[in-house]
């Protein structure tokens, strides 16, 4: 058997091997499932009607179709709030000497890593019709506009997502080079102009990329809108309907409301990147742009705009943390300390607290062996194959997780393959929702190792497989680690597909906080919240402690 | 050590419709020091990547001794090799980067710490053994990577450009270091550079190459002193070139006057218009001479051990010519008229530049 294979790895040789089985996994996990909801929402039950008659249902319906509208209308909106506000938070943050820069930094981190479905449900119970600051206010006379339908969502979206602007501009900041603004200024620009007519310009595919990632994420969650979005529907929620109303779903309906996201999702992409790469200098500072010394006034003016945009955004975070110790009455916190919600939750928490650890330990693993293997013959082995792979791995980046879900349950629900409803599935979708990122940042690292390294290895006799363990995998076991705990990070905290793909045994934290929000037994799901926060920064604060890394890896 | 002669045949390499290595035959006898000289862009890298077997030809085939080795893989061809950029692996310590080739070979322990020993005494990086790549200098890793690749008993030694990431003080001491390492243990070794001086000083014999072909393959002597080609004239040493046209039977004449005489054969295959190159160094400078070949000094520039003066025919085709200085020598002041001379066989006719 060993000489078999043996003489198959020396006839075929490694990295072809590898390379098939890589893409039989990406047939089966990306293709397979977005060309099965393709075909699904073409087919139909009725062999006269035509093919695209679950669209023109769709679109002739407004119980359907105003779901598109609103998630359009939403997506945006926090886009537009998101870059409006990012944009010169970002710039502040790195061009001036503002205070609490560290705070902001984490601040910016803990906000980004929060999930998102937490952060809504705070902000209800502070700004909510009986929340603590709407009450407060109502018995001095002021009335605060409803925080319910869309403002609400809007609003959650936008300080849950500014950090992808905020990080992107500011990494995009550091390769603009001094002598650039210098250049500006010496020939008489003021601050302004030379922010608008040189910089701005030039941050232009950073705030577009920044964007794009603000738009989809607000575009495909489900979380949010369920719980401050009342009357107001959305595409995904629609989605998730689908798979909650009626038991095991309506697969041709579902289907034909994925591909509708997807087609949004793919076309901002492809928007994006046409947009950007009309605008791409690519500029590389040798001297990154420098902090200035501001006269007091402007330096506080800006550190207030920063702090007052990363505290409120930070708000509900630490609401959580607080709430998760006041004794509460169902939805009614009691300004009172106690252990009684961890009291609760300790008892409760054993299955889905093993599950998630679970289920983002393998997927973060997998992602980790693939993704390297996956950036290794993109980079070293390019080639047809290379190329197509290349291709495919892009193109998952613009699938959103909800579609996937939507996918894996309609290509895996029967025979021979089931996996609908058990770990397998949440594993696989976890895994392939990260494993483009895991890709790219294994070929970013790959493309700094200088290729003449592992030629030197194959010069000295040890073949391809000996090679990439020996020289390839130990040079970049600090970039693996760095992201693994990134993907750690994004995995754990996965509510979108999860919703869909997950039955009563594989429930997650993430699952169990979403049903005692919706329950309204805030007390417990802070309490839960503020392990799964913790489960997601602890990894990031060895990432940026240990690890030397910067939160600009985070986008 | 079981070094080999080395055989490249016929060898083309093309990128699409770019060809990066044209119809190369070369042939390397065992033992020798053969250098691939040429300017960036010339194909010497990636011939030297194909006989390593990192690229594959295009067509024509490459023997080790007698036996071709077209078909084997890059890491079952035994040649070592020492990259531009050294290429050290910088995870491993100097002994475990020097045993890698070793121990990928699946040698007994005993026997790879017996040679790596030896190695590193003959290095003399002993006292280096157990740094890390990081604490080495450039110079240090270099000897490592030289090392790794020698201590596999390899049947042919590449070096990449081994000395062009390192400052030239280093780059003088270590080329002697590996010319006498070489001699010593009889590697064959095919060496890649774009430093004539470094190819001249180091090899046996020279490959000139110029857009993917060889222009002359000779003996470092021959290289210099008897260029085949304008582009090999060209590109080593500094030299002049002046057009050139028959004036009587094997008597050529250039702008100021010169005459030159050429043999009749040579003469009459190269018709009346031709070009005369010339190296600088070996112009003499004197009084003008009635009917002589003359010329006006438009530029002296100093340089410390050497003078070059800028002399203008008419024409207006200029020439240099560089002298070696002496305490108190006085270049002539521009604008002076000065006779030019050359020794006999100094100088090499071309035909007519297009």
């Amino acid at each position: 058997m060993q000489a078999m294979q043996a003489w198959v790895a020396h006839r075929i040789g490694f990295w072809p091997i590898i390379t098939l089985l890589v893409f039989l996994t990406l047939i089966a996990l990306l293709l397979m499932p977005v060309v099965n909801i393709i075909g699904m929402s073409l087919s139909s039950k009725d062999p006269n009607s035509s093919v695209i008659a679950n669209y023109v249902e769709f679109f002739s319906r407004r119980f359907y179709y105003q779901t598109l509208i609103n998630s359009v209308q939403v997506s945006v909106a926090a886009t537009f709030f998101a870059v409006l506000f990012g944009v010169p938070a970002a710039y502040f943050a790195t061009r001036y000497e503002i205070f609490g820069r560290s705070f902001v930094r984490a601040a910016v981190v803990l906000t980004f890593v929060s999930p998102p479905f937490i952060g809504s449900y705070s902000w209800v119970v502070l700004f909510g019709r009986s929340g603590i600051v709407t009450q407060t206010l109502a018995d001095i006379g002021i009335n605060l506009p409803s925080i319910y339908g869309a403002p609400g969502i809007v609003l959650v979206f936008t300080l849950q997502f500014f950090p992808f602007v905020f990080l992107m501009v500011s990494s995009g900041l550091k390769s603009i080079d001094q002598s650039v603004e210098d250049a500006a200024r010496n020939l008489g620009s003021s601050e302004l102009r030379t922010f608008f007519t040189v910089l701005l310009p030039l941050l232009i595919p950073s705030i577009s990329a920044g964007a794009l990632l603000v738009f989809v994420a607000a575009f495909t969650d489900i979380g949010t809108p369920i719980i401050i979005g009342e009357r107001f529907r959305v595409l995904p929620v629609l989605v998730f309907g689908e798979f909650v109303n009626e038991f095991g779903g309506r697969p041709i309906l579902a289907s034909t409301l994925a591909v509708l996201l997807l087609t949004v999702t793919t076309s901002a992409l492809l928007l994006q990147r046409w947009y950007a790469a009309r605008h791409a200098y690519g500029t590389s500072a040798i001297r990154p742009l420098l902090v200035m010394e501001q006269p007091p006034l402007k330096r506080i003016l800006a550190s207030t705009y920063v702090l007052l945009l990363v505290g409120l955004a930070l708000l509900p975070v630490i609401n959580i943390v607080i709430s998760s110790f006041l004794k509460a009455n169902g939805p009614l916190l009691i300004a009172e300390f106690t252990m009684e919600n961890y009291h609760r939750v300790w008892r409760t928490i054993g299955t889905p607290l093993s599950n998630t650890l679970y289920y983002t330990t393998v997927a973060t693993a997998m992602c980790a062996v693939v993704g390297t293997a996956v950036g290794y013959i993109i980079v070293r082995r390019p080639g047809r194959l290379g190329g197509w792979l290349d291709g495919v791995v892009m193109f998952s980046y613009a699938v959103p997780g909800i579609v996937l879900a939507v996918g894996l349950v309609v290509t895996y629900n029967e025979p021979p393959l089931i996996l609908t409803g058990t770990s397998a599935i949440l594993i696989l979708a976890f895994f392939i929702r990260r494993l483009p990122f895991s890709v790219r940042s294994s070929v970013s690292m790959l493309q700094q190792l200088s290729r003449d390294t592992e030629d030197a290895s194959i010069n000295l006799g040890a073949g391809p497989g000996r090679t990439f363990m020996r020289i390839t995998v130990p040079l970049l076991s600090m970039a693996i680690l760095s992201g693994v705990l990134l993907t750690w990070s994004n995995t754990i905290r996965e509510l979108s597909a999860t919703l869909i793909l997950q039955s009563g045994n594989t429930v997650t934290l993430s699952i169990e906080i979403f049903n005692e929000v919706v329950n309204g037994n805030f007390g417990i799901a802070s309490a839960l919240g503020t392990v799964l926060i913790l489960l997601t920064f602890l990894p990031l604060v060895i990432l940026f402690a240990f690890l030397g890394k910067k939160e600009e890896a985070l986008v | 050590m079981a070094s080999t002669s080395v055989h490249i045949e016929s060898v083309t390499k093309q990128f699409g419709d770019f060809t990066a290595v044209n119809k190369v035959d070369i042939s390397i006898a065992k033992g020798e020091f053969f250098t691939l000289l040429g300017s960036s862009g010339c194909g010497k890298t990636t011939l030297l990547r194909i006989v390593a077997g990192f690229m594959q030809q295009s067509s024509g085939r490459i023997l080790f001794g007698d036996k071709p080795i077209d078909d084997v893989p890059a890491h079952k061809r035994n040649t070592g090799m020492v990259f531009q950029n050294y290429a050290i692996f910088p995870h491993l310590t100097v002994v475990d980067n020097i045993a890698y080739g070793l121990r990928a070979r699946g040698l007994p322990s005993a026997q790879v710490d017996e040679r790596v020993r030896k190695m590193l005494a003959m290095m003399r990086l002993e006292h280096l053994g157990h740094r890390r790549p990081r604490e080495l200098s450039g110079g240090q890793q270099q000897r490592v990577v030289l090392a790794r690749a020698i201590v596999i008993e390899p049947d042919v030694l590449l070096m990449d450009e081994p000395l062009s990431n390192l400052d030239t003080e280093m780059r003088i001491h270590l080329r002697s270091e590996i010319r006498t390492l070489q001699r010593q243990i009889g590697v064959t070794t095919i060496y890649v550079t774009h430093d004539q001086e470094e190819a001249l000083m180091m090899s046996d014999r020279v490959a000139v190459m110029s857009a993917g072909h060889v222009e002359q393959i000779g003996s470092p002597a021959d290289i210099f002193y008897r260029p085949r080609t304008r582009f090999v004239a060209s590109f080593i040493g500094e030299s002049n070139f002046v057009p050139a046209e028959a004036v009587a039977d094997g008597v050529y004449a250039v702008p100021g006057g010169g005459r030159f005489n050429v043999p009749a054969a040579r003469a009459a295959e190269l018709g009346r218009k031709a070009e005369i190159a010339f190296r600088s160094h070996d112009i003499t400078i004197g009084a003008p001479v009635a009917g002589g070949w003359t010329a006006t000094v438009i530029d002296a520039q100093f340089y410390g051990a050497t003078t070059r003066l800028v002399l203008d025919l008419g024409d207006g085709k200029t020439v240099q010519a560089a002298s070696t200085g002496h305490a108190g020598a006085v270049p002539p002041p521009v604008g002076t008229r000065v006779g030019l001379a050359l020794p006999p066989d100094a100088f090499w006719i071309f035909p007519e530049k297009r």
